[in-house]
């Protein structure tokens, strides 16, 4: 039976989303988006600029069998912006995916809950599948997820800190309250990280730091692939309980000490 | 005819549809998306819809972002 990640009729083999940001090159990127065999890749909106026009990576993208885009609302400082980023976005991609982030204070990047909701259910209402970018928060989760959002996606940790899953008991609340798919947004650093979250019960985890500012971030992608396969498959098998007490996995006979 | 270009004053010579300013500015029309005002414009709309004097234009294009 295959194991599918489903957002509304659409279905994704691939529960690895790419962020496409900080990659060295376009090439890099191409080349580690094909490594980690995602189906799901996030972009942002810029200004033209005719001076720096080796700044379009659409063409590159489109080239890419299997890949859709997911604009996200990055730059936008209340909902009103991000509505009107969503909107552009979709002329672009054609795609009814939306990462709806609202992250006003450039220190800690953290998302506006309420500008955030307030986006969310308009954003709902003109057909768009929104997946927003929230504070680890299982009560905002809910409320989103009642308003109709295609995903939730929590955060580890702030914004290419690398700091993991700092929010882990929150998100496992989350995780357990859900109805929707449950990704874990920002804060990874490592393969193992992602394991972890989908050894949680995550559906999916959005990495773009942790793989763009690897030493060698196409073997990045590709340990990403392999871990959150693992995690996956573990969650799927069902993880043994933990006790504080060692439980014998071998027979404890005394054969051995009788011939002293 | 000068309009506010992606944030700074622009002269432009062309026509007032927005795909001569596009022509003009050397964009790949199939990776650009424009607002007016900030109201989106599809594209189907950028032969007829006429920019104005003093109209706020941006020009948008993908780039990278998580």
């Amino acid at each position: 039976m295959s194991d599918l990640l489903t957002f509304d009729n659409i279905t994704l083999k691939s529960r690895l989303l790419i962020g496409t940001g900080k990659f060295s090159s376009i090439e890099t990127m191409i080349n580690s988006i094909k490594a980690s065999e995602t189906e799901l890749v996030t972009v942002a909106l810029k200004r033209f600029n005719k001076a720096k026009t080796e700044d379009d990576l659409y063409g590159p993208l489109l080239e890419l069998k299997n890949v859709t885009l997911m604009p996200n609302t990055s730059g936008a400082m209340n909902a009103k912006e991000a509505i009107r980023a969503a909107l552009l976005g979709r002329e672009l991609s054609k795609s009814r995916f939306v990462k709806l982030e609202i992250h006003p204070n450039p220190h800690h990047l953290l998302p506006d809950p309420l500008e955030t909701y307030e986006a969310a259910v308009e954003l709902v209402k003109q057909d768009f599948l929104v997946l927003p970018y929230i504070p680890a928060d299982p009560v905002l989760a809910k409320r989103l997820e009642d308003v109709g959002c295609a995903a939730v996606m929590p955060l580890g940790a702030p914004i290419g800190s690398g700091r993991g899953l700092a929010t882990k008991d929150m998100i496992q609340i989350i995780i357990k309250e859900s109805k929707v798919p449950v990704i874990v947004d920002a804060g990874i650093r490592s393969p193992s990280e992602a394991a972890e979250s989908m050894e949680l019960g995550c559906e999916a985890v959005l990495i773009n730091s942790a793989i763009a500012a690897a030493e060698y971030p196409i073997k990045m992608a590709e340990a990403f692939q392999r871990a959150v396969k693992a995690g996956r498959i573990a969650f799927e098998a069902g993880l043994m309980s933990s006790t504080n007490s060692a439980i014998a996995s071998s027979p404890l006979t005394s054969f051995l000490s009788s011939y002293d | 005819m000068k309009i506010i270009l992606n944030g700074d004053t622009h002269s432009h010579e062309g026509n007032q549809s927005i795909n001569s300013l596009l022509d003009e500015l050397k964009v790949n029309k199939n990776h650009t998306a424009v607002m007016i005002n900030g109201n989106v414009v599809p594209k189907e709309n950028w032969n007829d819809q006429i920019i104005n004097e003093n109209d706020e234009v941006e020009v948008l294009v993908f780039v990278g972002g998580g």
